[in-house]
């Protein structure tokens, strides 16, 4: 009895001990192999490694008006499974939200663990939303580019698509300042999803993006967009735009373009509202370059103000004939009085005086052709063809504005370099930039020298005359000196032939003329006036320099 | 005594362990002879021992007592570091709901700094925009006495 006792008990301490070593087996496993995976496994029940997002620069006009900023506003979220009426909810949903119940409730009743009912909502409505307190509905932030000027500047600005990258104008151009760098906090959580104090943290703070501070006057830029807006409405124009440029620097202070969009409606745009035709749309500039020309030649000494010929209402370049617009003959004509006139015949002889080569060189050195290196994404260059590439005709055409492509913004700044005694600047729109590590200013960039400060001097008192006693009489203000040239070119086909009735008019202009502070330049597409397009051009360049001229405080330079 | 010798001293041989049994042996009745003699001297070691049981005794209490009041307060601090974590936390999502706010409010304020929303707001109300601004230029100022 006793014996099968012991030996009960024997067995018995037997598979204990097999049991405790198998044990203590796994225990030294687990304590020695395999501690890293339960490390791992008990650390990612905790452990939450999230990014932090670095906030996108703001961008502000020139006296601290916001244009762009970023704020988080709140989407509102679903449990489906966690609302008890679903009906009902989308029902009260659709009221706030404007939206239409039965779209909501399909989502609602779709199966779906969690979605989205509607991102980024207005304060107000998140507001009413949560005072309803349904349950299974949340609100979770989340970062939104808004545009306070709703379009006023869209074409500068550019836009923030959904996957918050910058594109066109500023925002596109300088994408890795606005941006920022993100950051990384991990923490380890309670069951409740909070930070726990005690326990690992390891955090990368983000570096925000720089906030940019613009050339645009947010006054000036809102003046060019109302007039610019008015004309297209009343000449149902193709496009237009408008650029104001401050000679001094090539500092942009207002740059339009049309048609535009709402950068924060991006998705209701029509695609070619995205084209900034400032600098992106190459057109034949017209007339408007008969300045330049006459600019190149004064410079050249080839010809002088008071130099004449007879004009008989057509030159003959290259063995084809240029006529005058509407062939008008003038008889005896002074350089000075080309531009008053606008005679295409005169601006021939000019450019003839000139030769090919030293025109096509003075197109390049005056930055035609090539981009003008603006910090804005989609700049195009537009067209001089190379002087190998020229026919004889294109010496006379080129001298009057056609057979060329240019873009807006390149005329503006060949006004501006007469305008600030013969300086061709390369243009800016964002005067500087803010970030952790202070202020930094632009510098504006002189690219060089174009013509001498007396040859500017003369073209600006050339376009004077053509403002007080010539073409461009309907742009004069009263009280201010005012020069300027109008532009009525002819618009290529498809063939490569001109169409006809179908124009770009435009008006290029510096003011005061005696030391400008400003230059615009006015370009419409396609205006219904057709060769009366100028003067609808002009009206639009007076609504907006009067604007300018009264919010600058500029006195007048002349007696009214 | 050199180290060796205190080693040879603790593992003693088995003649020393049988020479030290006949040496208790006979010690045997002297101490029973001594104990016999001086009862007052056994009591006094059998307090001196009962004292030194209870002064270790207490000094093992003390030691319980003291891991477990530093316990406490290790777990006191504990629990008081989480739950100012969780202020924390609390604090810090006021203040970014705060500045999200101050945010907002700032984007309000551009919107109605807007001057494209005073114009619009202006045309609403009947104003019209001036054509003309008459300046006066400023004179040379005189004094006139």
């Amino acid at each position: 009895m006793q014996t099968v006792r012991t030996r009960r008990l024997r067995l018995l301490f037997a598979l204990f001990a097999v049991a405790s070593l198998v044990l203590a087996g796994r225990l030294a496993y687990w304590q020695t192999f395999g501690r890293a995976e339960l490390l791992t496994r008990a650390t990612g029940q905790v452990r939450s490694d999230l990014v932090v997002a670095a906030k996108r620069g703001d961008i502000r006009d020139r006296n601290g008006a916001i244009l762009a900023t970023t704020v988080e506003l709140r989407s509102l979220y679903a449990i489906p499974s966690r609302i008890p009426d679903t009906s009902l909810a989308a029902q009260q949903l659709g009221v706030l939200l404007g939206r239409d119940a039965a779209p909501i409730k399909v989502a609602l009743d779709s199966g779906a663990e969690w979605l989205y009912v509607q991102r980024w909502l207005p304060e107000e409505t998140a507001r009413a939303i949560a005072a309803l307190k349904i349950p299974g509905l949340g609100f979770q932030n989340e970062p939104k580019r808004l545009y306070p000027n709703d379009s006023i500047a869209a074409a500068v600005l550019g836009f923030v698509n959904d996957n918050g990258d910058g594109v066109y104008g500023v925002e596109g151009y300088y994408e890795s300042i606005l941006r920022g760098t993100d950051g990384r906090l991990v923490v380890e959580r309670d069951p409740s999803n909070r930070d726990l104090a005690v326990g690992l943290r390891e955090a990368v703070a983000p570096r925000d993006g720089a906030d940019l501070i613009l050339t645009i006057d947010l006054v000036a830029q809102t003046a060019a967009e109302r007039e610019l807006a008015a004309a297209m409405k009343k000449e149902h124009a193709a496009s237009g735009t408008i650029i104001i440029i401050d000679p001094a620097d090539g500092a942009v202070r207002a740059l339009a373009s049309w048609p535009t969009y709402d950068p924060s409606h991006v998705r209701l745009a029509d695609p070619e509202a995205l084209r900034d035709r400032a600098i992106a749309w190459p057109y034949e500039p017209g007339s408007t370059m008969k300045a330049v020309t006459i600019a190149a030649a004064l410079n050249e000494r080839v010809v002088r103000p008071g130099d004449s010929y007879n004009d008989v209402g057509y030159a003959i370049v290259g063995g084809r004939k240029l006529n005058n617009a509407l062939g008008k003959a003038y008889g005896p004509t002074t350089v000075s009085q080309v531009l008053e006139r606008s005679l295409n015949a005169g601006a021939a002889w000019v450019g003839q005086k000139l030769g090919a080569p030293g025109l096509n060189d003075y197109f390049g050195r005056f930055g035609f052709g090539v981009p003008t290196g603006i910090d804005l994404a989609g700049e195009v260059s537009g067209v001089v063809r190379p002087l190998a590439e020229w026919y004889p005709v294109d010496l006379g055409t080129a001298s009057f504005g056609q057979g060329l492509s240019v873009t807006p913004l390149q005329l503006a700044l060949a006004y501006s370099a007469l305008a600030n005694g013969g300086t061709l600047f390369r243009p800016y729109v964002v005067a500087g930039r803010r970030d952790a590590d202070g202020e930094h200013r632009t510098a504006p960039v002189s690219v060089r020298q174009v013509v001498t400060p007396e040859t500017a001097a003369t073209v600006r008192s050339m376009l004077l005359s053509t403002v007080d006693n010539g073409i461009a009489h309907s742009a004069a203000i009263s009280g201010f000196s005012v020069g300027g040239k109008t532009g009525t070119a002819q618009i290529a086909g498809p063939d490569g032939s001109y169409l006809d009735d179908q124009y770009v008019s435009s008006f290029a202009a510096m003011f005061p003329a005696d030391d400008p502070k400003f230059v615009v330049l006015i370009v419409l597409e396609k205006p219904d006036s057709r060769l009366l397009g100028t003067l609808t051009a002009t009206s639009v360049f007076k609504g907006v320099a009067q604007d300018i001229l009264r919010y600058a405080r500029i006195q007048p330079d002349r007696r009214p | 005594m050199i180290a060796s010798q205190a080693v040879r001293l603790a593992s003693p041989s088995l003649r020393a362990v049988r020479g030290a049994r006949r040496t208790h042996a006979r010690r045997l009745p002297l101490q029973r002879e001594s104990a016999a003699r001086s009862p007052a001297r056994q009591a006094r070691t059998a307090v001196r021992s009962a004292s030194w049981d209870l002064r270790i005794f207490g000094l093992a209490i003390a030691a319980i007592v003291l891991c477990f009041g530093l316990a406490v307060v290790y777990v006191s601090q504990t629990t008081a570091l989480s739950v100012a974590g969780y202020d924390v936390q609390k604090l810090a999502g006021q203040r970014d709901e705060i500045r999200r706010q101050n945010a907002l409010l700032e984007v309000q304020g551009a919107r109605l700094d807007s001057p494209a929303r005073i114009a619009a707001d202006a045309q609403r109300l009947g104003m019209v925009h001036a054509r003309y601004v008459p300046v006066i230029p400023a004179q040379p100022l005189t004094a006139k006495r």
